[in-house]
């Protein structure tokens, strides 16, 4: 059993060894996690594990029995009125994405980033973002975004 | 103006049919042109093309089937607002869509930062006449004069009372025909001081779906019935597929097919679920060929084909070729590298296809979808008209996309089982089974005059096909004989003022499959360029930016367009100031197509502690004509500036054994955050202007102007990219 976006999902033994990713992906059909390179290199597959930043990718079923799983698909939820969570307003805002293809994993990376650390400096952002490459380069747009998501909030 | 053409072909009615159009509706289109099914599809788009493309819809709203495959690039929310300017819409009474092969006739490919350049003009003529003749239905249904329909937001304000454009759709289904060279105003254009949408920010519609995790991207399709495929690739370039059996797979509980087809060089499974298909594959023994007679990447040495004096091309040769004859007082000779790079998009490339008696359908992100059509039918020896590609949102294409492998596999591997079929290619496949950036060799040598001027410029350099990379083998060595691959030169040519310029070049195709990679050979070869204008300029002690607007003086001032971007990036950056030991400034420019003018300044610190090299801010000033969407524009200027410091510091494919070695992020590396350098960004505004090239104008000088950052810093040259502190201090 895992928590998903608030829900009670039922996991099969034959499921264990299952990645993290193929399983929100392929079993949960929650496609807004995306896979990028498979080895925990890129960051796309971010979702959050009891809240913090994990990359799906690199935790096996097993490993998350009875854990609270985030994906994009539930960010919005975790604010308190109905509207998008801070981070993806400030991302619509600040008009980031280009392919938008690493975005998901970039917004919940700074999610979490934001909960641990409300007002980070650029180099607080930079470290917490360093791990979610963006091929397209919107790297100055994403530090603008989480820094006027922590004003904002 | 006359213009409504009711007896329309089953040719056109069948597109309309396709997206949707049943019932009332009016829409405006012309002629639709074919193309070869075995080449991309490149033919430019006729002023009438615009005609197909916007449609009024029963409830007033305009849909725009936009000719442009999005991959980030943002084209179609220009597009979109250029429809908007004629149509004097909100941007919630337009809807744009990305039109299946079927719902439209071929358009060329995505390619070459032209979709707004290029399609902006027939794009604003279909709206302006939609809108015309929108006003004479409005005219006839009031019987004012038409003088009297003046334009209101969404339709037309006749004398105080509106009519908006759901009022004036047809009863039936309507095609506009303009006539010939019609007069139509198009806003776009006599506006050009009073532009309500073309010039603001649109904020694009998708970024709510992105940031929310509905986009959909190839990866995430998923049909009802659907199993998965896979295949077994090739362990090197050169590898046929001779023979195969299968040791079990076919056995294997879930496994629904086992294709072995030589004469397509195919091996695949279907099975169904994902989680089976490797092990499945592990189950098949492939007998592979190896070799054939392409050159080796190693040949790929500039001083080769300059001690045999042999290039195959010469792009420029002018002044006095006497080579010996020009007086120089102090000459520079250098060579410079740039490596093979994989387009590495975040998306790993997928496709879903669905093969049956009657059709083939065909979803996946792709740069050309008509071409993925053709040789999808080609493979299945289908009619094309019975194949429909789907296009989705790319998750990057940077000129990697213009074929869909997964798509061709999946395809066969669908017409084995009858049953929709997702392949999905993953990152090792990614890096190792495209086509790549050929590297490049270049030398130069070049001699100043007593007065500091460049008196002769000598520039050979050789690389591989880059717009014919794609061509089938057999095809290859009659195009090679007798084209000169344009997309190798791109950027060679350079724009200043010298007493004698000869440019050579050799396009040589390899074992190593070269294609279309962001702006072609202008970054490699504005690199070479624009490092040798700094090593003359440093030769004399002269301020590189002086002496680059030194070189752009005279000649009827047709280069003052690159000298004015050149000093307000002076002026943005305040060049000149001295820097900290250990930072250095550089500086580099250089016009894309023949049309965007750009100029950098990188400013570049040498960490010796940490050993590294640190781009820490660039300054970027373009002109790229008219800028439809401000945002959009400096978003890809960003990204261009940050592909300039991947390239510069990072990027690199090695070859060996036939194979890319690179398999994932961690050997071939792209900037990331902690990397990435603030940048500061200014548009040249020019309202009269046409909308230029962007989507790669800024990246070639980026790359040139940290390198001659990094010089400026350490004293050391980087004559071959990508370079870092050790290769700097080697
Ligand atoms: S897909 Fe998990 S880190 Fe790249
Ligand atoms: S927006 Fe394309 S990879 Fe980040």
């Amino acid at each position: 059993m895992i928590d998903l976006n608030g829900n009670t999902v039922r996991v099969e033994k034959a499921l264990y060894d299952l990645s993290l990713l193929d399983f929100i992906r392929d079993h949960a059909l929650l496609k807004g996690t995306k896979y990028g390179c498979g080895q925990g290199l890129c960051g796309a597959c971010t979702v959050h594990l009891d809240g913090a930043a994990q990359r799906a990718c690199q935790l096996s079923m097993s490993e998350v029995l009875g854990r609270n799983v985030t994906t994009i698909e539930g960010l919005s939820a975790l604010t308190d009125g109905d509207g998008l969570h801070p981070v993806q307003q400030a991302w619509i805002t600040e008009a980031v994405p280009q392919c938008g293809y690493c975005q998901p994993g970039q917004l919940m990376t700074a999610a979490a980033l934001l909960s641990e650390n409300p007002v980070p400096n650029d180099a607080d952002i930079r470290a917490g973002m360093n791990g979610n490459i963006c091929r397209c380069g919107t790297y100055d747009r994403i530090r603008r975004a989480v820094a006027r998501a922590a004003r904002e909030t | 103006m006359e213009n409504i053409v009711r007896n329309i072909s089953i040719d056109r009615r069948k597109f309309l049919i396709n997206s949707g159009w049943l019932a009332a509706g009016l829409t405006v289109l012309t002629s639709c042109k074919g193309v070869f099914a075995v080449l991309p599809t490149t033919a430019n788009p006729e002023i009438e093309d615009g005609l197909s493309w916007v449609q009024l819809m029963p409830d007033g709203r305009i849909r725009f089937l936009c000719p442009r495959m999005e991959m980030g690039q943002g084209a179609p929310l220009g597009l979109s607002q250029i429809v908007a300017e004629e149509l004097n819409l909100e941007q919630s009474q337009i809807e744009c869509v990305s039109p299946a092969s079927n719902q439209s006739p071929p358009f060329k490919m995505t390619v070459g930062s032209e979709s707004i350049a290029l399609f902006s003009e027939p794009v604003s003529r279909g709206a302006a006449n939609l809108r015309e003749h929108l006003r004479q239905q409005a005219a006839r249904e009031t019987a004012l004069p038409i003088g009297q329909l003046k334009d209101a937001t969404g339709g037309f304000d006749a004398v105080g009372r509106f009519i908006g454009y759901g009022e004036l759709v047809p009863a039936e289904v309507t095609l506009l025909m303009p006539e010939q060279n019609d007069t139509v105003a198009q806003y776009f254009y006599t506006r050009a001081e009073a532009r309500r949408i073309v010039g603001k920010s649109w904020r694009s519609p998708d970024l709510e779906n992105i940031v929310t995790g509905k986009t959909i991207y190839s990866r995430d399709v998923s049909l009802p019935g659907m199993l998965y495929g896979d295949v077994i690739r090739p362990p090197r370039f050169d590898a046929t597929l001779v023979d195969a059996k299968d040791i079990g797979a076919e056995a294997m509980p879930g496994v629904e097919a086992v294709v072995i087809d030589t004469s397509n060089s195919l091996l695949g499974v279907v099975a169904k679920s994902p989680l089976l298909l490797a092990d499945a594959l592990k189950r098949i023994e492939p007998v592979w060929r190896f070799g054939n007679s392409t050159a080796s990447a190693d040949e790929l040495e500039v001083t080769r084909y300059r001690a045999r004096d042999d290039f195959e091309h010469t792009l420029v040769d002018e002044g006095n070729s006497a080579a010996n004859d020009v007086i120089s007082v102090r000459s520079v000779s250098a060579n410079y590298t740039t490596s093979y790079m994989a387009h590495a998009a975040m998306e790993p490339r997928a496709a879903v296809a669905w093969v049956t008696e009657e059709n083939v359908k065909i979803w996946c992100g792709c740069q050309d979808p008509y071409f993925i059509r053709g040789r999808i039918a080609a493979l299945l020896e289908r009619d094309e008209e019975e194949v429909v590609v789907h296009p989705l949102r790319m998750g990057g294409g940077f000129g990697g996309r213009i074929l869909s492998q997964p798509a061709e596999e999946a395809a066969l591997l669908s017409a084995r089982v009858g049953r929709p079929v997702g392949v999905q290619w993953d990152r090792e496949t990614e890096f190792q089974h495209n086509y790549f950036q050929p590297k490049f060799s270049h030398a130069i040598d070049s001699g100043l005059d007593a007065k500091g001027k460049i008196a002769y410029w000598r520039h050979d350099f050789v690389s591989s096909p880059i717009i014919f990379g794609l061509v089938p083998r057999g095809l290859a060595p009659i195009l090679d004989t007798f084209i000169a691959d344009k997309g190798t030169a791109r950027g060679a040519r350079m724009p200043y003022q010298v007493g004698q310029q000869r440019v050579r070049y050799s396009d040589i195709r390899t074992e190593v499959p070269t294609g279309a990679w962001r702006g072609l050979g202008a970054a490699p070869n504005t690199f070479a360029i624009e490092s040798m204008m700094d090593e003359l300029a440093f030769a004399i002690g002269e301020d590189p930016l002086t002496f680059r607007l030194a070189h752009l003086a005279g000649a009827g001032g047709h280069m003052e367009p690159l000298a004015t971007v050149l000093r307000r990036v002076g002026d943005v950056s305040g060049w000149g100031r001295s820097t900290p030991k250990n930072r250095g400034r550089g500086v580099a420019c250089a016009i894309y197509k023949g049309q965007t003018h750009v100029a950098v300044v990188a400013d570049v610190a040498i960490d010796h502690g940490e050993r590294q090299v640190k781009v820490l801010r660039l300054w970027c000033v373009q002109n790229c004509g008219l800028v439809v969407n401000p945002d959009q524009v400096e978003n890809q200027v960003l990204g261009n500036l940050m592909w300039g410091c991947g390239m510069a510091l990072e990027e690199k494919l090695t070859i060996s054994d036939g194979i890319a070695n690179e398999r994932n992020f961690d050997g071939y590396n792209i900037l990331r955050h902690n990397e990435a350098p603030e940048a500061v960004i200014k548009l040249v505004k020019t309202a009269r202007a046409k909308p230029l090239a962007v989507g790669e104008a800024a990246f070639a000088p980026a790359v040139a102007a940290i390198a001659n950052a990094a010089f400026a810093a350490s004293g050391k040259r980087p004559r071959a990219l990508p370079f870092d502190y050790d290769s700097l201090y080697a």
